[in-house]
């Protein structure tokens, strides 16, 4: 419900505008701390570095075509499959889905005007494109990273992989985690401290509760992998020996490394399409979440056992069974907060009221496929079975199931639920749902027989494979599946990219949405709320009492922090009001550190280290200027 | 501006928040480092290799108190801020400094010691040596600049933004000092 | 409506590709669903139980879409109508307590019943011992205890317990025969043990199974399992030295060899020929492939081979050494004869 204005309202309203107004043109976009203008480039960014992952995967299908196929050699195959991973995890999923969805969505739901850091969170973007760029620099240069996206020692090491392709991975990869551990921290401190009046924490939306999951999983997750990375740069480029057995080394140890980090990675990448799935069931349902807070705290599990269950991706390395045999155990734990969110879901759309529009086809294509995904996951957590499978098209199809289907699918949805919120326009409802069955099958054709594949002995990451083995026929399922698949991805983004143009005005809660975001205009102003929303359910759009109480409240100038640029401040558990925070406005040094930081990775990556130094020196200065100006509060 | 709100009820600022993270993530990269050091000193017959000294004692266990000693001060530091005692503050974080900057002075010299004994490319002793320690003196010289910084802000006088970066200050040398810690007894474990 | 369909359409479709993996009995398979062994046939009942337990847990699921999509107008659920304590009852039974209970039944019979039959066999259990070790990229096969030595094909006595030692020379290969049993990683510096067996007499496809760089899709082996006395004479057939060349064509490409660059990469046992790098050819022409499986081992490819090994199985470690005209023939000659 629209806000309605009076006068004394519409002077504060006009106050606001003034305040929150950034520089116009490229400038603007350029020095933005705008969470949604941030949210926007994130989007893009990571739009752009999905459709080249996707070219990646159709040269890998259309070279898989047919046995013994020369379209690509074996070294730009080696780089396409290793890319089209790294492509997909670090410059695709998790940024669109925290560095998007996240940035855009979380302040608007907890009503807040902006992120914790609105700074901190630009720079978490041009480090993200800095990386991106850093890495792709590789694969323009014909020396992508080519071992993996897990990238195992001793392969990656000096000595059988010379050269410079694993270091735009080693250097590549620290870079995007500055990034991303970045956007974490902003994520937590602006979840719990800046939610809306009355929005204690057992009244925060799931989104948000699956948003928290995923930044305290990042915060623990990166420094494995960095701890990794630093150790392989330091073997390759300086000659260390943490993974070179002549010398006490250890290629297990990258391993351990590895997936300490790599299996909470995993579910770094589901939480935000459960958080997404939990925004739209309950609008598209129109009735509240079954069992909310086992699913609010299924979330937060779901991110914690993910850290003790790594080894299920070494089983095959020849470990004791005593340590095996616990990790299976956990493994198989981790399934319970799944089944309760999965349960929940089904049964809020059961005992619900469901429309299938678009983005609610999108959730049923989730759990359809999450479904699957799981209980081939399962199927790991049974050593034996893993210890066939692994490292075939079996585990292929498992994590396609599970990031493309159950995590992707989602994004797609989310994007259409969104869509009239961000542009203030309606999609093409018709055309929405024609590629949302086009996606699906194409999903299921692309991947479903790779189960089949891996049963009948398919390895994964190989180039090509012999005749008369019984593999062709899959392969060319597949391969058609993926062509699909591909046409439905694009008539998303031509119904999207059409609609944007020419859709027809949405207004303020096309759905009658449940979360705050459909309480402001669409697209939501710079200040996103006029007047600081009090809530007292998870579902503050069907409260409708509050929400005319947010309206008096307007007119009496209470709550409406028009005097600067600002934002309420409040206590972690319960919400109460607690001071008013004084956010920045636009600036250059986001940016700037970026490039500082650019400048110093890809020195490092040309061996210059003095000069290196010096961008680190410089970054130093730039974070200097970025404090320079301090806020009055604290 | 024109808002009614309570007064301010004691909850922890966003930066010191922010720097609570900070430590969260950054502890679990040394606990990494220290815990890769440990897996590979499980893996070889003998720790340190035959070719290395058995590392120090004595130095580090000093220094680290040293470390450990300097975090009370900007602790009491942070207390006068918050207080609005300005001098009392600088002089405490000036003070901290000196010894902060003598610590890592001194560790830099053991560690330019140690590199004319044995390298770190000779073997993953040395690469894990040399590696947890480098990391934590990095830590110590960010803490150091952090110093640096407080101290020419604080010339200019005491806000509530001020005081807060004293705090955040106070935390993150908890922090290093204890990881300090945590280190030293790793490195030395092997001499124990 | 389309629901209902779909569901009976995709059932269709799974079947329909399904099929084949029913079929597979064949020689020359390389599959987990054609066991020879107790380990490999265990994990193949695993898998048909996961499946038809998941396929329960699909439908279920799904046909509860299906009653949502149907029941899409009215609140609440069939019977129960709107009761929110039935609803949290209904989560939390098959959200927690029937996914505990059917999870400790599979953990208990993968990981407790099954999972020692495929680990590496106890000490004294096996009657024969295979080392093999990794390279990039093609197996090295020994037989410690005999002089025995080839490559990229393993041979093992029919119904006797074989214990395998894998060794890595480089970087991680990992070794797999489905058929006969679970894959095992071979790292430089370990040692890792599993059991091969098989009761039926055939040959069997493996292949490496972690991704070892360019030409990881070429490292395929072949599992002979044979009788007790054909195996024993091919044991003591490739412990013996290099057949002496027969004709002056296969006497002049031995001495190719020997001079050559040949010589530095590989060993032929009774000849002067003892390098390391590449796979010992003291046997090669008993061999069915060359290059790990990647061309049939016939003149024409083996001359093929010699003459462009890169044309075949580009990025490998064999140089082209330009060998052509009679030298090549001369090459080809002698190799062929080295049964």
């Amino acid at each position: 419900m629209a806000i309605e204005a009076g006068t004394a309202a519409r002077a504060r309203i006009d106050r606001l505008e003034r305040v929150w107004l950034e520089h116009p043109g490229v400038l603007g976009w350029l020095t933005t701390t705008d969470h949604k203008r941030i949210g926007i480039l994130y989007f893009f960014t990571s739009l752009f570095f999905f459709a080249a992952g996707g070219v990646e995967a159709l040269l890998i299908r259309s070279q898989l075509l047919v046995p013994n196929e020369t379209l690509v050699s074996p070294g730009a195959f080696n780089q396409l499959f290793t890319m089209h991973g790294l492509t997909m995890i670090f410059l695709f999923v998790i940024p669109i889905s925290t560095g998007a969805f996240g940035n855009y969505l979380l302040p608007l739901m907890i009503g807040a005007r902006d992120m914790a850091f609105p700074r901190m969170n630009a720079f978490s973007f041009w480090a993200f494109l800095c990386s991106g760029i850093f890495i792709y620099t590789g694969l323009f240069m014909g020396n992508a990273p080519d071992a993996g996206w897990f990238n195992y020692v001793p392969l990656a090491g000096k000595q059988f992989s010379p050269g410079v392709n694993i270091d735009f991975y080693g250097l590549g990869l620290i870079f995007n985690s500055v990034s991303t551990t970045v956007a974490a921290i902003n994520f937590i401190v602006t979840i719990f401290k800046l939610r809306a009046p009355g929005m204690s924490i057992n009244r925060m939306p799931l989104f948000c509760f699956a948003f928290l999951a995923v930044s305290f999983a990042l915060l623990f997750a990166m420094p494995p992998l960095n701890t990794a990375l630093v150790f392989l740069e330091l073997d390759r480029l300086a000659g260390f020996d943490f993974f070179n057995i002549g010398s006490g080394g250890a290629p297990l140890l990258w391993q351990h490394l590895f997936w300490l980090f790599g299996h909470p990675e995993v579910y770094i990448i589901i939480l935000p399409a459960f958080g997404i799935a939990t925004a739209i069931i309950p609008t598209f349902t129109r009735r509240r979440m079954v069992a909310f807070p086992l699913v609010a705290l299924a979330e937060i599990l779901v991110a914690f056992i993910g850290f003790g269950v790594w080894v299920h991706h070494m089983f095959a390395v020849g470990l004791a069974t005593i340590t095996m045999v616990y990790f299976a155990a956990a493994s198989l734990i981790i399934v319970i907060p799944s089944a309760i969110q999965l349960f929940a879901w089904i049964t809020t759309m059961v005992t619900g009221t469901p429309r299938f529009k678009t983005p609610l086809l999108w959730i049923v294509g989730f759990i359809t496929f999450f479904i699957v995904g799981g209980l081939s996951g399962i199927s790991f957590a049974v050593i034996p079975f893993d210890q066939q499978l692994t490292d075939t098209y079996f585990v292929v199809a498992h994590f396609h199931f599970v990031i493309f289907g159950a995590a992707v699918f989602p994004i797609l949805g989310g994007m259409y639920y969104w869509f009239p919120k961000v542009t203030g326009r309606m999609y093409h409802e018709g055309v929405g749902q024609l590629s949302f069955w086009l996606t699906f099958f194409g999903t299921a054709l692309t991947f479903f027989p790779m189960h089949i594949l891996g049963l009948l002995g398919m390895p994964r990451r190989e180039y090509t494979y012999p005749d008369g083995l019984g593999w062709q026929v899959y392969n060319v399922i597949e391969t058609a599946g993926s062509y699909v698949l591909a046409a439905g991805l694009l008539l998303v983004a031509a119904n999207l990219g059409v609609s944007l143009f020419r859709g027809r005005f949405a207004g303020n809660d096309p759905w009658g949405g449940d979360t705050l975001e459909w309480s402001t205009t669409s697209p939501p102003p710079p200040y996103n709320y006029p007047v600081i929303p009090v809530v007292t359910s998870p579902y503050p759009m069907w409260d409708l009492a509050d929400r005319e109480e947010d309206a008096r409240r307007l007119e009496r100038g209470e709550l409406t922090l028009e005097g600067g640029h600002e934002t309420l401040g409040s206590s972690v558990l319960d919400a109460e009001p607690d001071e008013v925070l004084e956010m920045p406005a636009e600036s250059p040094w986001p940016i700037l550190l970026a490039l500082m930081l650019a400048g110093a990775f890809a020195l490092v990556l040309t061996t210059h280290y003095g000069s290196a130094l010096v961008f680190l020196g410089l970054a130093a200065v730039v974070l200097g200027a970025w404090h320079w100006k301090e806020p009055e509060t604290a | 501006m024109s808002t009614a709100l309570t007064p301010r009820r004691g909850t922890l600022p966003n930066g010191i928040w922010a720097v609570a993270l900070v430590i969260a993530t950054e502890g679990a990269f040394l606990g990494c480092l220290i815990a890769s050091y440990l897996f590979l000193a499980t893996r070889v017959p003998e720790w340190p290799p035959p070719s290395v000294p058995e590392p120090r004692v004595l130095a580090p266990v000093l220094l680290s108190v040293l470390l450990v000693l300097t975090a009370p001060l900007v602790y009491a530091a942070s207390s006068f801020a918050r207080r609005g005692r300005a001098h009392a503050a600088w002089l405490l974080v000036f003070v901290a400094f000196l010894l902060q900057a003598e610590y890592l002075g001194a560790q830099i010299y053991f560690f330019h010691d140690d590199l004319s004994q044995f390298s770190p490319t000779g073997s993953a002793y040395a690469s894990a040596y040399f590696t947890l320690l480098g990391a934590h003196h990095a830590h110590v010289l960010a803490g150091l600049l952090l110093d640096v910084w407080l101290l020419l802000r604080l010339l200019g006088g005491l806000t509530p933004y001020r005081a807060t970066a004293v705090r955040v200050a106070a935390w993150y040398w908890v922090f290093v000092a204890g990881m300090g810690v945590l280190v030293t007894l790793t490195v030395i474990s092997p001499a124990l | 409506m389309s629901r209902t369909k779909r569901q009976w359409g995709g059932v269709a479709a799974l079947a329909a590709l399904a099929l084949p993996l029913l079929a597979g009995c064949e020689n020359d398979q390389q599959s987990v669903l054609d066991p020879v062994s107790h380990p490999a046939r265990d994990i193949e009942s695993l898998w048909w139980s996961m499946l038809a337990g998941a396929a329960v847990i699909f439908l279920g699921a799904v046909g509860l879409l299906g009653l949502a999509w149907i029941r899409r107008a009215r609140k609440g659920m069939p019977v129960f109508g709107e009761n929110e304590r039935v609803a949290r009852g209904f989560v939390v039974v098959f959200g927690i307590l029937i996914p505990i209970v059917t999870l400790i039944a599979l953990f208990t019979i993968g990981n407790i019943f099954v999972l020692p039959v495929t680990q590496a066999p106890a000490a004294g259990s096996t009657r024969l011992t295979v080392e093999v070790v990794g390279h990039q990229w093609w197996w090295e096969v020994r037989y410690p205890g005999t002089k025995a030595v080839t490559a990229n094909e393993i041979h093992i006595p029919v119904s006797t317990r074989v214990l395998l030692v894998g060794r890595s020379a480089d970087v991680i290969h990992s070794f797999w025969a489905p058929n006969l049993n679970r894959k095992i990683d071979v790292i430089p510096g370990r040692a890792n043990r599993i059991l091969l067996y098989s009761d039926r007499v055939g040959r069997f496809r493996g292949q490496c199974a972690e991704f070892c760089g360019l030409q990881h899709a070429h490292m395929g082996l072949y599992v002979y399992v044979e009788p007790r006395p054909k195996f024993d004479a091919w044991l003591q057939r490739m412990s013996k030295p290099a057949a002496a060349p027969s004709g002056s064509e296969a006497e002049q490409g031995r001495d190719l060899f020997t001079s050559m660059p040949c010589a530095g990469c590989h060993t032929i046992r009774g000849t002067s020929a003892a390098g390391r790098l590449g796979p010992d050819l003291t046997h090669v022409a008993s061999r069915e492939t060359l290059a790990a499986l990647t061309i049939p081992n016939n003149r024409g490819y083996l001359a093929s081979w010699i003459a462009d090994p890169q044309h075949f199985k580009p990025g490998n470690r064999m140089p082209a050494l330009h060998f052509e005209g009679s030298e090549l023939e001369a090459l080809a000659a002698y190799l062929e004869g080295l049964e």
